[in-house]
């Protein structure tokens, strides 16, 4: 475990994804603190998909598949689910302690932390990490699968991008509604009990379940 | 019982045939595969390796047929040192090659056996915890080596492993690879002719994906035998003309002379007399004959 943590968590990876986080709790400004799960869902999932892209194919790039192709397919897919799982425990880190930066840098005007009910601060915070947690998952595991098809990191990062600028638009919002991977920050922030948003990310467990299905198969044909 | 290649072809998408109709049987103990750059060579590993399905022809290893139903279990019997491998360099050799060794299915005990009695064998022990990316590029491919024989291989294949390394780990890797092929098939591929001429009895010449010869290298050098030549001028003029002329595999100042060594299979028009043939003389001979 500590090898494969070596091998995903490079330094340079590290790097960026913090710095990104930093980055974006200075500029991105926000009044509310219910308006933080919005700025940083979208950004988190551009962060994920260009982290994950190259969990195997850097084996590619290093003339390591072939050695790979060697060892018992089992194997090789319980490593690049473990590589997987390792990316996006950090990524979550990172999307938890950026939501905590917000309001070091931003200062929103807060609900009460204690509060009883959906409004309270504890409560908006464990509700954001159970949506961006998926949303991690499921534009790191896509990226990841794009990418082993097409034996090419940059076209996992490409194809991940559009469906991502696509997705996150009015237009997107417009013809998938609830069901829209972004649909965590295109609720209706003035009724937080509203959870219709759950039809999204839903959408995104099933998916993501399906592209992790999916992998055996082409790391099998594609190598 | 070896490996068997029987009329492979080997045809790419942009119809560039890489294997030609190739067929070649490779014997226990180390065999060298020799070739210029794009003669089909690692194309014909990637082959024996299963990275890559031939066009047509039949491939078996210890009789087993290559086929997609039988991947599984001739890759067991395979180790594979690439041409250029970049192994994690974010790890140290100790963890590189456990990585490996757990990747490959070994049980944790074996490979950890294994992984110290290599290092031994290969002067490696004191570099177990340096960074893979602090090694030389000759350390490098040594515990590329060991990766590849971790899980105990009844066929090696290695792809010029002694490219781009000084004299001595040259020396080193090629008394390895000898080392190491003992009790297993270990093809050595190269396009270094004294890597082949210092390690391997039996070997097979590969040009535009066909071989050109497979066999004892002794009857190679025979077949080169009388047709080579040196001869000494002191003229710029007949230099040039020789080469123009013939195949020259050197070309040497003594003194204020030039010696050069010409393959021509008739004597050439010049005074010259009769030599023996190395391996690299027999290899230009052999290349250029079927030209």
């Amino acid at each position: 475990m500590v090898g494969e943590m070596k091998i995903s968590l490079t330094f340079p990876k590290l790097a960026y994804a913090v710095f990104f986080a930093m980055i974006l709790s200075l500029v991105r400004g926000v009044s509310y603190s219910n308006e933080i799960g919005i700025a940083l869902e979208a950004p988190m999932a551009i962060l994920a998909f260009t982290f994950c892209a190259d969990t195997y194919t850097q084996e590619i790039v290093s003339r390591r598949s072939e050695i790979w192709r060697l060892c018992p397919m089992k194997k090789r897919i319980h490593f690049i689910y473990r590589r997987i799982l390792i990316q996006e425990l950090f990524l979550l880190t990172v999307a938890a302690i950026s939501y905590g930066l917000f309001f070091l840098f931003q200062n929103p005007i807060t609900y009460g932390t204690w509060e009883k009910g959906l409004e309270s601060e504890t409560c908006l915070f464990f509700i954001y990490v159970a949506a961006i947690a998926v949303t991690l998952g499921f534009w790191g595991i896509l990226s990841n699968l794009i990418s082993c098809l097409f034996r090419n990191m940059w076209v996992g990062i490409g194809g991940c991008l559009v469906l991502c600028l696509f997705t996150n638009s009015i237009i997107g919002d417009r013809i998938l509604g609830p069901w829209n991977l972004f649909s965590y920050s295109f609720r209706n922030l003035e009724d937080s009990s509203d959870f219709s948003w759950i039809c999204g990310k839903a959408v995104c467990i099933c998916i993501g379940i399906l592209a992790m299905a999916l992998l055996p198969e082409i790391i099998k044909k594609r190598g | 019982m070896g490996i068997k290649i029987e009329d492979l072809t080997v045809t790419f998408r942009n119809h560039v045939t890489a294997v030609n109709h190739a067929d070649l049987e490779i014997p226990k103990g180390i065999f060298g595969l020799l070739g210029e750059n794009g003669a089909g060579k690692t194309t014909l590993m990637r082959v024996l390796t299963t990275v890559l399905s031939p066009t047509s022809g039949t491939v078996t290893l210890e009789g087993i047929p290559y086929s997609e139903k039988t991947y599984e279990t001739i890759r067991k019997k395979i180790g594979y040192l690439p041409q250029e491998i970049d192994l994690y360099p974010g790890l140290s050799v100790q963890e590189c090659l456990e990585y490996m060794g757990d990747l490959s299915g070994i049980p944790r005990q074996v490979y950890k056996e294994r992984i110290h009695y290599y290092l031994e064998k290969t002067n490696l022990s004191e570099q177990r915890r340096k960074k893979m990316k602090q090694l030389s590029g000759g350390m490098k491919r040594r515990v590329g080596l060991i990766q590849a024989l971790l899980n105990e291989p009844e066929f090696l294949i290695v792809d010029e492993p002694t490219t781009g390394l000084d004299p001595e780990e040259r020396i080193r890797i090629r008394n390895l690879l000898v080392d190491f092929s003992e009790g297993r098939t270990v093809l050595f591929s190269t396009h270094v002719v004294e890597d082949l001429a210092a390690t391997c009895n039996q070997l097979a010449v590969m040009k535009h994906g066909k071989f050109l010869y497979a066999g004892n290298m002794k009857e190679l050098l025979e077949q080169a035998r009388g047709h080579i030549w040196i001869c000494k001028t002191k003229e710029e003029g007949a230099a040039r003309e020789l080469e123009k002329n013939y195949h020259v595999s050197s070309k040497q100042y003594i003194g204020e002379e030039l010696q050069m060594k010409l393959i021509s299979e008739t004597p050439p028009q010049v005074e010259c007399s009769s030599c023996e043939a190395t391996l690299e003389d027999a290899y230009i001979y052999l290349a250029n004959k079927e030209r």
